[in-house]
């Protein structure tokens, strides 16, 4: 009972924040927003299946390039057809880089997810008349619904309809895991995690089952992905990087990955104390690193762990 | 799950009910209030030294405006945030704009940070004054007319500036060069305008190696293996950060410096590690746009050498200049619109038109931005010598200057166009 009322009043303030919160608290939703979606697509991977991946800011990035190429150099501005456009490349990417990666667990599973973001990020550098090298493409405001909001400028419309846009994206995109993750299908990737033999001798194809989490959490990262660029404006390398993809990481575990919201939890907090961290002083760096390491010591179960009476399945 | 659920509205709940308390009602704008200026400086990585030594540079211009009074009875307040990722400073720069409601923005240095803000700055409408970040890319085609955006000079000033001595110097003297620039549009802009600039004098010049080390590198053994084999007769680097004495370093000690010669359009960035021991006499060596030794410096650029000197114990480079040069424009132009209104407090529209064209003292020489939004200045650059006894790194002599009329495109020309319009 009190979780469903809390549970209305979070999504109520969540409605009303447009009205309520300042333009910038919004605008610190916004990347937040993004970052959830694709942290509930990389829990598949990491909470549900016990795959730790180390690129997945590969897919984030494939999604900001996406949304980038499209509204520069192809004229596409809905953003429907980039949000589809950008789960469908990141499938297409994910499809050979996932059967090479699930051949493999553990810290050789993270190396190569690793060694593949880092392979996207010298791509993204190097290839200068695709890509745009260091300096990125610039990604133009979307229409919303064919909706081009002229009347609104850019904070009017990130903190109004886009707000609204990522908000109703995030929702449909954790019902959608949420079904996942209690299928059938989730219940398998979970008996995967527990003991990828005894799964096996069940008749779950184990291997098989790993690559359909890869590519459904790839999908995920990529429409984060081209939901943080719009805010941004602009795709650069350094979202592929190897620290984008340890950030999420961060995220995940801040939240608390084995709960279904801890990467919603761990997203929004990062954001918010990033933003007050750096503000207070240069060495936010350090701040961050030393929080990491008191969350993976004293609290692995992360925030959402510290309140939970019972570890959810 | 359902705990968890429970407990996730709980907590989010909460945070959103304290977020949702407007922090940001400022009182209505008195008179006296100070004047807030957004700093965007780069704190961590390669990046960092010149992000301070801006710093250090607008801070001496705060420290001075406020002692004689602010800014028409305002006293200037700066809010500093780091430059980072484009991502970051972006939320940086909406931060300033937005939470901290400042009346300009300056600083940022790197040329995809600067793409990233310039719309930003324009969709804001918050002045933006950048230190640096300014790419052909980025005056051509991101942003060809800004309003809210105010740049820097060209990337290509220095590359133009050194090809121009190259030609000085050694015209006839070599055949084969070789280009060890990092690899971003600094360096690629660089590079390409250097060999425009050989073809356009007619110096029919081969090229032997094209390197392009990661900005930041830390170990050159592989390019100096290349250049060595390579053998060419000058070697063109536009290295500006701690990688620099690493390369020339790691070049002297594969017999390098002995008998090829150097073009170092921007290592003055990094003057003081340039240490004889490795760096040549005889290379063409620029510090952009401040050279602390300069024999014709005003009484003002030697005071802020002689402070920098005894508070930070290193000589100073060429991005305290571009800071302080900011902060004094903004405060010439606010002055200039303020006679215009009856010295009144000027509306942002007035300070961007009393902006453009504004010409101010910087600590080298007097400076102006140009009716497009571009900054002008004079730049430094000479042949190293290691005679002088002060230093144990090398410094100019003689020292060359060239404004950004001679080294600099003018408004609405391409790049290249300009210089093969050049009369030769």
């Amino acid at each position: 009972m009190i979780a469903r009322v809390a549970g209305a009043a979070a999504m109520l303030a969540l409605l009303l924040a447009p009205v309520l919160a300042s333009p910038y608290q919004l605008t610190l939703l916004l990347p937040a927003f993004a970052y959830a979606i694709a942290l509930l697509g990389l829990n598949l991977l990491f909470g549900t299946t016990g795959l730790l991946s180390f690129g997945h800011a590969l897919f984030v990035a494939l999604g900001a390039y996406t949304a980038a190429w499209l509204t520069t150099r192809a004229g596409v501005l809905a953003l429907e057809a980039i949000v589809l456009a950008a789960a469908a490349l990141a499938a297409v990417i994910a499809l050979p880089v996932g059967l090479l990666c699930v051949r493999y667990v553990k810290i050789s599973f993270g190396m190569l997810t690793l060694a593949f973001g880092m392979l996207f990020y010298s791509f993204l550098y190097k290839f200068y008349l695709v890509t745009g090298g260091d300096e990125g493409i610039r990604v133009l405001r979307p229409r919303l619904l064919g909706q081009t909001f002229a009347g609104l400028d850019k904070v009017g419309f990130l903190t109004g309809p886009f707000y609204y846009y990522a908000l109703a994206l995030l929702v449909l995109a954790a019902l959608v895991m949420r079904r996942i993750v209690r299928s059938p299908f989730g219940l398998s990737l979970r008996a995967i995690r527990e003991n990828p033999d005894k799964a096996a001798f069940v008749g779950v194809s184990v291997r098989r089952y790993r690559f359909y989490a890869f590519m459904i959490a790839a999908v995920f990262g990529a429409v984060g992905g081209a939901l943080l660029a719009v805010p941004t404006g602009l795709a650069d390398p350094q979202l592929a990087y190897w620290t984008h993809s340890g950030n999420l990481v961060f995220m995940l575990l801040l939240g608390g990955f084995h709960h279904f919201l801890g990467p919603v939890v761990g997203a929004v907090v990062f954001i918010f104390l990033q933003d007050a961290v750096m503000s207070l002083t240069a060495y936010w760096r350090f701040v961050f690193g030393a929080l990491l390491a008191v969350v993976v010591i004293f609290f692995p179960g992360g925030l959402l762990g510290l309140l939970a009476r019972e570890r959810p399945a | 799950m359902r705990t968890t659920r429970r407990q996730f509205f709980t907590l989010t709940g909460g945070a959103l009910a304290a977020a949702s308390l407007r922090l940001d009602v400022a009182p209505a704008l008195a008179q006296a209030a100070p004047v807030k200026l957004g700093i965007l400086a780069a704190k961590a990585g390669v990046l960092a030294p010149v992000g301070e030594s801006g710093l250090r540079g607008v801070q001496w211009a705060a420290e001075r405006i406020n002692a004689a009074g602010g800014i028409l009875g305002r006293k200037l307040e700066l809010v500093i945030e780091e430059e980072s990722s484009p991502k970051d400073t972006v939320e940086r720069f909406r931060k300033l704009a937005l939470h901290d409601k400042v009346d300009a923005v300056s600083g940022a240095i790197s040329t995809g940070v600067g793409l990233a803000l310039g719309p930003v700055a324009e969709e804001m409408k918050t002045i933006w004054l950048s230190w640096d970040a300014t790419t052909q890319k980025g005056v051509e085609e991101t942003m060809p007319k800004p309003k809210y955006s105010f740049r820097s000079t060209d990337n290509e000033c220095e590359a133009v500036m050194a090809s121009i001595l190259t030609g000085r110097h050694w015209k006839g003297k070599f055949k084969t060069v070789a280009g060890i620039n990092p690899d971003y549009s600094y360096g690629r802009d660089n590079w390409a305008a250097f060999l425009a600039i050989m073809k356009k004098y007619g110096m029919d010049v081969q090229v032997v190696s094209e390197l392009w080390p990661k900005l930041g590198a830390t170990d050159f053994t592989a390019h100096v293996a290349a250049l060595a084999q390579a053998k060419p007769d000058l070697i063109f680097s536009c290295h500006w950060a701690g990688d620099t004495p690493i390369f020339m370093k790691q070049a002297h000690g594969a017999g390098l410096t002995k008998s090829t010669k150097f073009v170092l359009t921007t290592g003055g960035g990094v003057h003081e590690s340039l240490k004889k021991e490795f760096t040549p006499e005889g290379a063409i060596l620029g510090y952009n746009t401040f050279y602390f030794e300069h024999a014709r410096a005003s009484a003002l650029a030697r005071e802020f050498v002689r402070w920098h000197q005894e508070k930070f114990k290193e000589w100073p480079n060429y991005e305290s200049d571009h800071g302080y040069f900011t902060i004094v424009a903004y405060k010439t132009a606010v002055e200039r619109a303020a006679r215009a209104a009856g010295s009144k407090w000027p509306s942002q529209d007035a300070i961007i038109q009393a902006l453009e064209g504004v010409e101010a003292e910087s600590l080298s020489g007097p400076r102006r931005y140009r009716e497009d939004h571009i900054m002008e200045a004079t730049f430094f650059q000479g042949i190293t010598t290691h005679r002088n006894k002060a230093y144990d790194f090398v410094t100019i002599d003689p020292v060359e200057t060239m404004t950004t009329r001679q080294i600099q495109k003018p408004s609405g020309v391409g790049l290249y166009d300009w210089i093969n319009g050049w009369k030769v």
